[in-house]
Formats: structure tokens, C-alpha cells, sequence
């Protein structure tokens, strides 16, 4: 009896080896840019906001990359994570060719340093990599909750026979069956406290199975959310109050449980500062939270995004 | 999804015992599993005498719920499969095809949007009478409009250069026989059509489908937009997945047309609005000089190429 009372009030371990165990087994992920700036961890739940068209999926696709890329390879550094990164296609666009073709330009990028040859890549290490992502699509919110509910066993499953376990969890976009949601028939049949499915219950669902997610797997969460702007109200007082006033730029229109998931903001939006603006497309980045002041500026082009100055 | 009831006798583990737990917490059907905590109702089970039995249940419940999603892949297996079925179908015009990298691209939604007279419909008939008379496979052609003309497929299948005009003559009806033209008059009847499409598709009832022509979707649209309610868009979004969902499974070429609007400070935008900026893959924009004839097409949205890459066509 003594002995289970000593047992209980022993320390389980030192502040020294509980922060090496967690900056092993959740360490800090080296993000490509415009996600660099603030360090991220995992059980951090991201949320990349922006309008149509502003880079979203990019800045996605690249930090999928970094996950699945290795640490080092055959002598050679890429700076990666070397781990699983799982992609949710909830809009179903993903593009694979694209995807793949980012991907040939790091592995290209990271031996050119060598002086090696320009065009040539690995393929047995673009098939390891490739192998580390894996994608699902989703054409509802029952089909999402049903990857979601069955989605531990899967990494489980993976886990055991890569041998590495996930970083990543992607979500391309959480937006997406918004409007399908909201017009679900609630019809009641069999009891009042049967729960009928509604946007409500649904995203309530779908942030707690991530969240039991969250406590087996060390995963970053990296969601895009398509920014709605440009509604009647807000253009009826740009008229009004012309060039007086910021513009609001984030509109929040997802149910709370949702918003207070979210560890971290970042809203995209393409910019129109820039001068020759026929070739170039350059777009804009901004945390809203936590709310930092800085922002950057980046470019996409056949080889992925980067950053301007 | 199915009601319990009915599961019990593929699996007889889903007994009259394990029901009255369910219906207890509320659950009728597989699709309320969805909604609840399986931890929690694991953690209920554990309470009940019989709970091995109960367990059991609920991982069976879970394991028919695994296949209620699309199928996991890996990159690898992804990029295989879209290399493997994903094909290229030539738009008829050598200038469009050379900028498009060889034109529209299957298992993909390309929208066409532009003021009315751009070129919309006459690219969409190119296509349809390029794939039909190359004998690539068949078109289906939703018409909202009265717009689909037959005399102008046979113009371009006479006027195609590699072709003696005793030979386009001959093969005129057989084009013609594989365009299927429907006229589509609202949203409704569109997601019926779609609906009845894809389970043909999945019987292998109407083979060699390749490309789906709806001229214009906006038409359709447009009337149940608008207002407080939130139907309308959940109709444009159903007929959006709806489309996604054909065009990746069955590699289709979905081509849509789309008209211009008004927007703040009077310039005109594509009509439909911001929702539906996520649901085509490919967004391309038509105009037409009308002194010249020549039309010009921009990249608006597009995976792979930069926005605003341009083009300049004419077709005759």
C-alpha cells in the first residue's frame, strides 16, 4: 500500500527528459515558405484562408512535399521530414501530375548543389517519396466522416509497414460541402434525441475525430478555407466609404467549433501592388492568428512557390 | 446508408440484442454511427453483460463504414492511375490544343466563360464533332438553350482539310450518331440526367462516353441562386461533386460554358459567383474581336499554367 502511494507520487520523469521526449516525438517541422515564419508543431490545427485562385493549394502541396522528402539521401541533404503526409481532397481537384512535378524539382534542385547533373532525379527515391504521400478524396460530409472515423487504423496500418509514422494531415478544403450541409433535411425519425445531420453536428464530428486523431499521432493539421469576399454588404460600403477603411478580409461564415480549432490562421490573397502585373502574379500572405506583423510576398511558377522581397 | 435492421442478415453479429443498445443511444442506421463517438460507445458497451458481443458489433459497424469511402492511395499508385486513364482530347483547333497542352484534359471540369457571341458553343461543338468523327468515343450534349446545331458539326467535319468531301459525307451520320444531344431546361431535371448517367456508367450501359458538353450551366443555375435561402447553392454544389464525381470515375472531358455579369464598379465577371469558383478545375475566358473574327482565350484558373497566358484563335 505504501509502496503504490510512493509509486503515485514519484515523479514520472524530469522537465529535462519530458522536453526531449516532446521535441522528439512532436518536434518543431521546418515548413517551406510562407508557413516559415512561425514555428508550428504537431497538434497545431493551421488554417490557410483566401479567396479562389490565391495559391492555396500550393502552399499545401509544397509543405506535403517537405514532409515526405527525406533527411538526407545517399550523401546528399533535402531537408525533409521524412514522413507520411495523409492529403484529404475534399474539393477533389488535387492534380498528381503537378504534385509530382514539384516534387522532381526539389529532388532536381537538391542535387544540382552538387554540381551534378541538371534534369536528372532519382527514381527510386522519387518512388519512396511518392509512397509516403497518401490521398484520399471525399464527395460529402458522410464520406469525410467516414475516412475520419476510420482514418486511425489506416495510419496504423501505415505506420507498420513504412515504418515511419504521419506528420501531416491535410485538408483540401474544410469549406467544401458548406452549402450541401447546410441544406440537409433534418427529419427527425425514431425519437427527439436522434441526431440529424446538419453542418452543426457535422463539423462537430469532424473536429472530434481529429482531435482523437491528434492525441495518437503527432500531426500537424494544414486546412485551406475558401475565404467568401466581395458579398452585397461589404461592396455597398467600399462605395460609400471609398479608400477609407481596411477592407475585411476574413469573413467567418464555418460553425464556431470549427473556429476555435484552430490553433493558426494565414490568409492568402492575391496582390494587386505590383506594377507589371501581366506576366508575374504575386500574392500576399498575413497572419490573423496568432496576429504578427509581418507579411510576405510570393510567386508561383512551374517550380513551385517563392518567396519575394 | 443503411438502417441496421437490414444489415442483420449479411451479419448476423448485428442481432435484435445489439439494436436495442443502439436505439437506446439513438442509433438506428449506419449513417447515425457517423455522428457519434465510437470510443464513447465502446466505453457504454463495456457496462453491458453481454459487451464482448456488443464490441464485436460495433468493429463490424466500423469495418462496413471503411467502405462507405472512396479507396486509400498512395502517390505512387495515384500518379499510375492518372497517367494510365487520364487522356488528352484534341479541342479540333491546332492553336488551342498547342496552348491547352493538348486539349481538354479528362477526369477534369474545363468551364468557358465569356460575354455572349465569344465562341463558347463553337468551341464546344468543335470538340464534340472533333472526338465523334476521330472516333475517339461519344459525346453527350446538354443544350439549355436551343444551341446545339447539327448543320454546324457537319461544317466542321466537312471542313476538316484531311478529308476528301466524299469521305466527310460518309462519315457525317456516324458523327452524328455519336453526339447524344438532351435538352436540359433546369437543375432538377440536370441532376437527374446525372444521376441516371452514372449508374449507367457503373452497369457499363452507354460505353465509351468520353465527353459532356452542358451549353450553358449558368442558365441552369442562375434562377435558384439568389434570395435568403440556402437551397440554390446546395443544388450547385450537389450538381458540382456531382459532375467531379463522373468526370474522375468514368475519365470524362466535362466541358461548361458560363456567362459574364456585372460586378461591382461595372466589370464584368463570371456569373455564378464566388462558390462556384471551386468547382471547376479549369477556368478558361473567351472574347471575340468582331472586327476580325479572331478570339482570344485567357487562362483564369488552371492547375498547372499561369493566369493570364493567352492565346489567339479563329474558328471558321
Amino acid at each position: 500500500m505504501e509502496s503504490a502511494v510512493k509509486d503515485w507520487i514519484k515523479a514520472d520523469e524530469t522537465a529535462k527528459e519530458m522536453l526531449t521526449r516532446l521535441f522528439t516525438e512532436r518536434p518543431f517541422l521546418p515548413l517551406p515558405p510562407p508557413l516559415h515564419k512561425l514555428p508550428l508543431r504537431p497538434g497545431n490545427v493551421v488554417e490557410v484562408a483566401g479567396p479562389p485562385s490565391s495559391g492555396k493549394t500550393h502552399i499545401l502541396m509544397q509543405a506535403a512535399i517537405s514532409c515526405i522528402l527525406p533527411k538526407q539521401w545517399k550523401g546528399v541533404q533535402f531537408g525533409g521530414m521524412e514522413r507520411l503526409a495523409v492529403f484529404v481532397d475534399l474539393d477533389c481537384r488535387f492534380d498528381v501530375l503537378r504534385f509530382s512535378r514539384l516534387l522532381k524539382h526539389k529532388l532536381i534542385q537538391a542535387n544540382s548543389n552538387d554540381m551534378k547533373s541538371q534534369t536528372q532525379y532519382d527514381k527510386e527515391l522519387f518512388a519512396e517519396c511518392m509512397r509516403r504521400f497518401l490521398y484520399i478524396r471525399c464527395y460529402n460530409s458522410l464520406e469525410f466522416l467516414a475516412t475520419l472515423k476510420t482514418m486511425n487504423k489506416q495510419l496504423q496500418k501505415q505506420k507498420d509497414i513504412q515504418g515511419v509514422g504521419v506528420h501531416l494531415l491535410v485538408l483540401d478544403s474544410i469549406g467544401a460541402f458548406y452549402w450541401m450541409d447546410r441544406a440537409l433535411p433534418s427529419l427527425l425519425v425514431g425519437g427527439s434525441n436522434r441526431k440529424s445531420l446538419s453542418l452543426q453536428i457535422v463539423m462537430e464530428n469532424v473536429v472530434q475525430d481529429l482531435q482523437k486523431l491528434l492525441l495518437v499521432h503527432p500531426l500537424l493539421v494544414l486546412a485551406t478555407k475558401n475565404s467568401i469576399s466581395g458579398d452585397k454588404s461589404t461592396a455597398d460600403e467600399l462605395m460609400r466609404n471609398t479608400s477609407s477603411g481596411p477592407r475585411p478580409k476574413h469573413r467567418e461564415y464555418m460553425p464556431s467549433v470549427w473556429q476555435s480549432f484552430v490553433t493558426h490562421r494565414i490568409h492568402v490573397a492575391a496582390s494587386e501592388h505590383n506594377g507589371n502585373h501581366q506576366r508575374q502574379h504575386t500574392y500576399l500572405t498575413e497572419w490573423i492568428l496568432p496576429s504578427v506583423n509581418f507579411s510576405d510576398r510570393f510567386v508561383i511558377n512551374e517550380d513551385g512557390v517563392f518567396l519575394i522581397s | 446508408m443503411a438502417p441496421l435492421k437490414s444489415l442483420e442478415s449479411e451479419y448476423p453479429i448485428i442481432d435484435s440484442d445489439f439494436r436495442q443498445f443502439c436505439a437506446s443511444h439513438a442509433i438506428f442506421s449506419v449513417e447515425d454511427f457517423l455522428v457519434h463517438d465510437i470510443y464513447v460507445l465502446m466505453a457504454l458497451a463495456e457496462e453491458h453483460d453481454t459487451s464482448d458481443r456488443l464490441k464485436q458489433a460495433i468493429t463490424q459497424v466500423l469495418s462496413i463504414i471503411d467502405a462507405q469511402h472512396q479507396p486509400w492511395l498512395d502517390g505512387l499508385e495515384l500518379l499510375g492511375y492518372s497517367q494510365k486513364s487520364k487522356s488528352i482530347l484534341s479541342t479540333g483547333c491546332e492553336r488551342i490544343d498547342a496552348f491547352l497542352r493538348g486539349g481538354f484534359q479528362g477526369g477534369v471540369l474545363t468551364e468557358l466563360v465569356g460575354p455572349s457571341s465569344s465562341g463558347k458553343t463553337q468551341v464546344c461543338l468543335l470538340a464534340a464533332s472533333n472526338v465523334t468523327k476521330s472516333g475517339l468515343g461519344r459525346v453527350l450534349f446538354l443544350d439549355t438553350g436551343n444551341s446545339f446545331s447539327p448543320t454546324r458539326v457537319a461544317q466542321f467535319v466537312s471542313s476538316s482539310s484531311e478529308l476528301a468531301d466524299t469521305e466527310s459525307s460518309k462519315i457525317l451520320p456516324q458523327v452524328l450518331d455519336n453526339i447524344e444531344c438532351r435538352s436540359v431546361f433546369d437543375i432538377f431535371t440536370l441532376l437527374d440526367v446525372l444521376h441516371q448517367l452514372l449508374q449507367n456508367l457503373r452497369y457499363q450501359v452507354g460505353q465509351n462516353l468520353r465527353m459532356l458538353i452542358i451549353d450553358s450551366v449558368s442558365s441552369l443555375i442562375t434562377p435558384v441562386l439568389g434570395g435568403a435561402g440556402t437551397h440554390g447553392h446546395a443544388l450547385m454544389a450537389s450538381a458540382g461533386f456531382l459532375l467531379k464525381k463522373l468526370a474522375y470515375e468514368h475519365n470524362l472531358s466535362v466541358l461548361m460554358t458560363n456567362h459574364m455579369v456585372a460586378g461591382d464598379g461595372g466589370v464584368i465577371k463570371p456569373a455564378l459567383g464566388e462558390s462556384w469558383k471551386s468547382i471547376p478545375h479549369i477556368r478558361l475566358l473567351l472574347s471575340r474581336d468582331v472586327l476580325n473574327n479572331i478570339c482570344s482565350m485567357f487562362i483564369l484558373r488552371h492547375p498547372s499554367m499561369a493566369i493570364g497566358e493567352r492565346v489567339e484563335f479563329a474558328i471558321l
